[in-house]
């Protein structure tokens, strides 16, 4: 039980409210016992990551939030048990004072999460805002985010988004039990427009397959009035692309997405006579 | 930490449009004990109030509900403050430039390059006031100019803008700087021409649209619109929930943009990329597809247009033997025929309205009337006003106190508490310059002109003149005041205005900021201003889209340094002109109107309906009063629809009372205008411009620049913030010199073509100069086109025209000619330049 966060990609218009209420809320205040000020830059407790998908004109932005993912099996903890602690709502802390010096914890978390701060010598990172919640209230970067993208509560509050969420790092969810949950992490996307380069029209209503090459998958789709087709949320694959309409020959292409969202540009259709 | 977790709240409104009105009301926790700022919050509506108390409303459509929620909708750009009261760019004590010497050597070739050095706040006023009196005396009271305008801080005791204004007009006036209507560029000189609607040209008729839309659209056209952008500083996030309700409803979302904005990033269903400023091509195809296949509302041309058949002629190709399709459209403005065919179809399908903040680039470039313009004639091709097809807003939602462009349930009252502002308050001399004339007026006067020149004068004021600076028998400007000392980043071709702040006709320049930033660098004397949070006063924000608000703002900090208000700072001034009596007698007293800080307070208070609500005691211990969703808002008509149903009983402001596709006035006050005809027209190139990609100037500089309202920033407010400029992926590119360079976005294939990376630096130049920029390659901007927001601070490294600046404040290098002929508009974004790689690190050596 206790404490987590929610992350919703699909509500984050990426504004950075949250990442600049971190600096708001610990640049320059003293939090201690809990939190020591973060130096005024260089130090991301929380940070918006920014993806950009797609090519002209079919371009979509994701925005991914890095934190500390407040881990159940916490390898800082593991680090420096003597300096790193877990309070009874599950924030997990590095104590200021205790951690003095162990620069070695920068190198611990395997998310990136913690930062130094040279000027006071401690390692640092997001306490949760565990001195606000004691105070009855929620995370300043929680309270600041327009979108409800970024939620903190009772684990058993938030038990359906939790059922359908992922791990940031699906590969270390088992070993470490991270408590920030995400919910819509993008995959790929696979589009194009269908055309008639004779005619000069698009194709509205031109049918779509795309076969994963490696799986054998098929997914249709149907081109919309402006002849554009999409796929989203699918695998990063080799694809093999069919594009059919009445009374043109069908078009085969190769796609791929495995390095990135692919926006196919025109396939082009010609009529069969 | 002690005990002080949660602080004492006080209430902020951290809006920047400034003049008086507030936005972005927030909650301020301060530690009053150690005189500090803990944090920034969203206010919160329910803190004093109930749901009932605010009659609190909701939209519904289609089985879905849109709540407003009870705090307000913050944005990073209020979040940020702090690190503006704190600004290592604060100016602690008044300054005086160290080659100025008011008795010998004025030295006014080196404003811009010398240095500064510590006065007393005595010495400074008594060199403005001896100077004051020695070019009233030597020359007049109109060779002062007074910059006033601008944007910034919201504060009505303490005004930001114009306070010098309320002191000049006390001894004998002033010469005025007077701002076009910037944000509204073509809206205001085209469209106004085409269906009235005073005072901006927008859609002042937007009642209920939001809601119209979510009843009975299927799509909403994002022509230049960034929803996740421009209300950061002017309202907030409720603008950008209504996208994510939009798609919750299934209505389209179709972006027509050279660039993948914040609101195309993550709400769009459609990108329609365009090149900057050839929109006018895109939309005669469109007007030309609907003529050709029949698919527009000839029944509702014929009772709500007149002149349709001229603009029908034209399209057609009638009058020069172009007619304007699809193709001639295509190599123009970078969109494949089909794709225009497929649009101009689907638009004439379905019901379709046009959302704008206040249309980007699109209204402020050369011969911006002509799209504002013709966006009219296509939503009157498809029956304008009827249910799902109106022009709205996402910002400025009680704009000058109407409460018609409210397009969200409104408030009983949109609070005004100008008895409070101590600003410029519209009083207008006789002796006036547009602000896009002022290089010119300095260094080459006489200069002329139609109209005042103003956001809010009514259409038939563009007709008034011609006027002239000088007035006949007055001399040239000899002195400025400026409390907007951002001209340079802000406005039209600053390269040559640096010039006219070094013209050797202006002897005294006097800039009073927190900031030391942009212009301040050309004052000989400099006064150090603060911020809100020093000072107390009063607020409102009717801009949120929830409730309007007005509130009380408590001190939050004694002032830092030597600073004082902008209002405190004139007093100054007045106090010691007092000392060579005659007309400057008594002049603080004067200057002061007769009341404290604390009675102007409430005198703002008392002219609002919380006065009767609440006493000031009251209101004081609250901080705040919201006014309560207006009664039986859900009958107020939607839009247009009234005009759509009866245009007899329900005219437009144009002559005729209808669309104007042919403008009477136009054709007979300017009968030989061929850039602004009495028809929209495709404009290639005039007297003043020659900004096309396709003609002689496109070869020698191929890119269009596009040149947005800045994200981080609000124009030239905010440039400093370490917490933005740290963000590498978004706000600055740090170069191999570790300086931070403004961003230009750089599609792959051009940067292919020009050998062009992320985080390498290159120079935006044409005739006018250079500015350097930071690459960060994406596909985030179509081919051939390059952007940079506005805005960054100056940091010239060769001034004038041809200069060269480091910061990447691109409007140095924008065109110094206005819209068109008699259009006296700024153009600063759309315009041609090249883009080539340079060595910084060469650079710095020379
Ligand atoms: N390239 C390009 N240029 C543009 C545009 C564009 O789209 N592209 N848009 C145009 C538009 S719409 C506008 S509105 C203009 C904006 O132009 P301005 O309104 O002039 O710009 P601001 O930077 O908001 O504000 C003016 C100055 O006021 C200062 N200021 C803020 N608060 C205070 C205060 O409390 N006291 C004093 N004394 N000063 C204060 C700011 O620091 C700044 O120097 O820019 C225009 N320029
Ligand atoms: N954060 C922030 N908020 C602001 C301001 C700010 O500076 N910063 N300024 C405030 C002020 S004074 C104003 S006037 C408003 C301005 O509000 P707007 O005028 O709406 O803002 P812009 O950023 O100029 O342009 C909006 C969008 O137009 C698109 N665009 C640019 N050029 C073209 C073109 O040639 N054709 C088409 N079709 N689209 C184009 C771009 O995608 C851009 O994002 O914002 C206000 N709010
Ligand atoms: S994310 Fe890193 S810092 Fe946070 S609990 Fe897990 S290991 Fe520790
Ligand atoms: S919970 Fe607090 S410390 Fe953690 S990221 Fe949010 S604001 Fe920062
Ligand atoms: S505040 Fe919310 S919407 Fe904004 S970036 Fe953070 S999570 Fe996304
Ligand atoms: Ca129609
Ligand atoms: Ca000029
Ligand atoms: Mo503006």
């Amino acid at each position: 039980m206790g404490k987590v966060f929610v992350f919703d990609i699909a509500k984050c218009n990426g504004c950075r409210n949250c990442q600049i209420a971190c600096k708001d809320e610990h640049v320059d205040n003293d939090w201690s016992p809990i939190a020591r000020p973060q130096p005024d830059t260089g130090h991301f407790w929380c940070r918006i990551e920014e993806r950009v998908r797609g090519q002209v004109p079919k371009v979509r932005v994701s925005y991914v939030m890095h934190r500390c993912q407040h881990c159940a099996d916490a390898p800082c903890m593991a680090a420096a048990p003597d300096a790193v602690y877990r309070r009874e709502d599950g924030l997990v802390i590095v104590d200021p004072e205790k951690a003095a010096g162990r620069r070695d914890l920068v190198e611990a978390c395997p998310y990136g999460a913690i930062f130094w701060n040279g000027e006071l010598g401690i390692p640092q990172k997001c306490t949760g805002c565990a001195h606000l919640v004691d105070a009855g209230e929620v995370p300043h970067c929680v309270d600041v985010c327009p979108h409800g993208a970024l939620r903190f509560g009772d684990e058993e509050d938030l038990a359906e988004e939790i059922a359908a969420a992922e791990a940031l790092v699906p590969e270390r969810a088992a070993a470490d039990k991270p408590r920030v949950f995400y919910l819509n992490l993008p995959k790929r996307f696979l589009a194009g427009v269908v055309v008639d380069p004779e005619a000069d029209e698009v194709v509205a209503g031109a049918r779509v397959t795309a076969e994963n090459l490696a799986t054998g998958e098929v997914l249709a789709a149907e081109a919309d009035e402006f002849g554009d087709f999409w796929f989203h949320q699918v695998g990063a694959a080799e694809w093999r692309v069919y594009a059919e309409a009445e009374g043109y020959l069908t078009r085969v292409l190769e796609a791929s997405t495995v390095d990135e969202d692919r926006n196919m540009g025109p396939v082009e259709l010609y009529r069969a006579e | 930490m002690g005990n002080n977790v949660l602080g004492t709240p006080i209430v902020k409104g951290l809006g920047f449009n400034s003049f008086g009105i507030g936005t972005n009301a927030c909650s301020v926790d301060i530690d009053e004990e150690n005189d500090k700022i803990l944090r920034i919050r969203p206010l919160r509506f329910d803190e004093h109030y109930t749901p009932e108390d605010l009659n609190a409303w909701k939209l519904e459509a289609r089985g879905k509900t849109f709540e407003p929620g009870f705090k307000t909708l913050i944005s990073p750009l209020s979040l940020c403050y702090k690190k503006r009261v704190y600004s290592k760019n604060r100016i602690p004590y008044p300054m005086k430039r160290v080659d100025w010497d008011p008795e010998g050597e004025r030295n006014p070739q080196n404003r811009g390059t010398s240095g500064y050095v510590r006065i007393s706040w005595d010495e400074a006023c008594s060199l403005i006031a001896s100077e004051i009196k020695r070019v009233h005396e030597a020359y007049g009271p109109a060779s002062i100019l007074c910059e006033l305008d601008g944007h910034g801080e919201t504060k009505f005791v303490h005004a930001p803008h114009g306070c010098q204004s309320r002191m000049f007009d006390l001894i004998g006036s002033y010469t005025l700087q007077t701002r076009q209507p910037d944000s509204w560029e073509g809206w205001y000189w085209g469209a106004k021409h085409m269906w009235g609607m005073d005072p901006l040209g927008q859609n002042s008729q937007m009642n209920n649209v939001i809601r119209d839309v979510a009843q009975n659209g299927d799509a909403v056209l994002f022509w230049g619109c960034d929803v996740e952008t421009t209300p950061l500083g002017w309202g907030g996030y409720l603008a950008s929930r209504l996208c994510y309700w939009f798609t919750e409803l299934g209505i389209k979302q179709i972006h027509i943009s050279p660039d993948v904005n914040y609101t195309n990033a993550v709400h769009a269903d459609k990108w329609i990329p365009v090149k900057p400023n050839t929109d006018a091509a895109l939309q005669l195809a469109i007007a030309y597809t609907w003529i050709k296949e029949g698919t527009y509302d000839q029944a509702y041309l014929d009772t709500h247009a007149v002149g349709f058949e001229n603009f029908k002629y034209y399209v057609m190709g009638g009058e020069d033997g172009v007619p304007k399709t699809p193709k001639w459209a295509e190599a123009i403005c970078g969109v494949p025929s089909y794709t225009i065919k497929a649009f101009a179809r689907y638009w004439a399908k379905h019901a379709v309205s046009i959302a704008h903040c206040n249309g980007g680039s699109y209204i402020r470039s050369c011969y911006a009337h002509e799209p504002a313009r013709l966006e009219v004639a296509l939503l009157g091709m498809q029956g304008l006003g009827k249910p799902g097809a109106n022009q709205f807003k996402f910002i400025e939602w009680t704009l000058y106190g109407m409460d018609t462009v409210t397009p969200l349930p409104p408030s009983v009252e949109i609070p005004d508490c100008s008895p409070a502002y101590r600003g410029w308050y519209r009083s207008f001399p006789k002796s006036f310059i547009p602000k896009t004339m002022i290089p010119e007026a300095i260094m080459n006067p006489p200069v002329s002109w139609y109209g005042h020149i103003g956001a809010g004068f009514p259409r038939e004021d563009q007709f008034d003149g011609p006027y002239t600076f000088p007035l006949e028998g007055n001399e040239r400007l000899h002195m400025i005041w400026s409390d907007t000392p951002c001209w340079e980043t802000c406005w039209n071709g600053g390269n040559e205005m640096q010039e006219a702040l070094r013209h050797p006709s202006i002897e005294f320049i006097v800039v009073q900021h927190p900031w030391m930033e942009n212009d301040c660098f050309f004052a000989d004397v400099i006064l150090p201003t603060n911020t809100k949070f020093e000072t107390e006063d009063i607020g409102t924000d009717s801009d949120n889209g929830q409730w309007n608000l007005v509130y009380y703002e408590r001190q939050a900090i004694k002032p830092r340094l030597e600073s004082k208000s902008d209002m405190e700072a004139v007093g100054e001034v007045a106090r010691a002109l007092e000392k060579f009596g005659g007309i400057y007698e008594n002049l603080y007293e004067r200057y002061m109107g007769g009341k404290t800080c604390e009675e102007y307070i409430q005198a703002g208070f008392e002219n609002t309906g919380a006065a009767k609500k609440m006493d000031f005691e009251e209101f004081k211990e609250k901080q705040y009063y919201p006014f309560p969703t207006r009664e039986g808002w859900e009958e107020m008509p939607a839009g247009l629809i009234q005009f759509y149903e009866d245009p007899e009983g329900h005219p437009l402001q144009t002559p005729s009372g209808k669309l104007e596709y042919y403008s009477t006035t136009l054709a007979s006050q300017f009968p030989d205008d061929k850039e602004r005809g009495p028809i929209p027209h495709w404009v290639d190139e005039g007297a003043g411009h020659q900004e096309r990609q396709y003609l002689e100037r496109g070869r020698k500089y191929p890119f269009l620049l596009v040149s947005n309202h800045p994200r981080w920033r609000v124009h030239a407010n905010l440039d400093d913030v370490t917490w933005f400029r740290e963000m590498e992926e978004t706000c600055k590119v740090t170069g191999p010199d570790g300086y931070k360079y403004e961003p230009v976005w750089v599609h792959p294939s051009d940067a292919g073509l020009l050998g062009l990376e992320t985080g390498d630096i290159v120079k935006l130049h044409n005739e006018r100069g250079a500015v350097l920029g930071g690459v960060r390659v994406t596909e985030r901007i179509m081919p051939s086109v390059v952007y940079q927001d506005h805005g960054s601070r100056v940091d010239s490294v060769v001034l004038g025209r041809g200069g060269l600046d480091r910061g990447g404040a691109n409007n140095l290098i924008a065109p110094y000619a206005t819209t068109s002929t008699h259009a006296f508009g700024e153009v600063t974004s759309g315009f041609l330049v090249n883009i080539e790689k340079v060595d910084v690190l060469a650079l710095a050596e020379q």
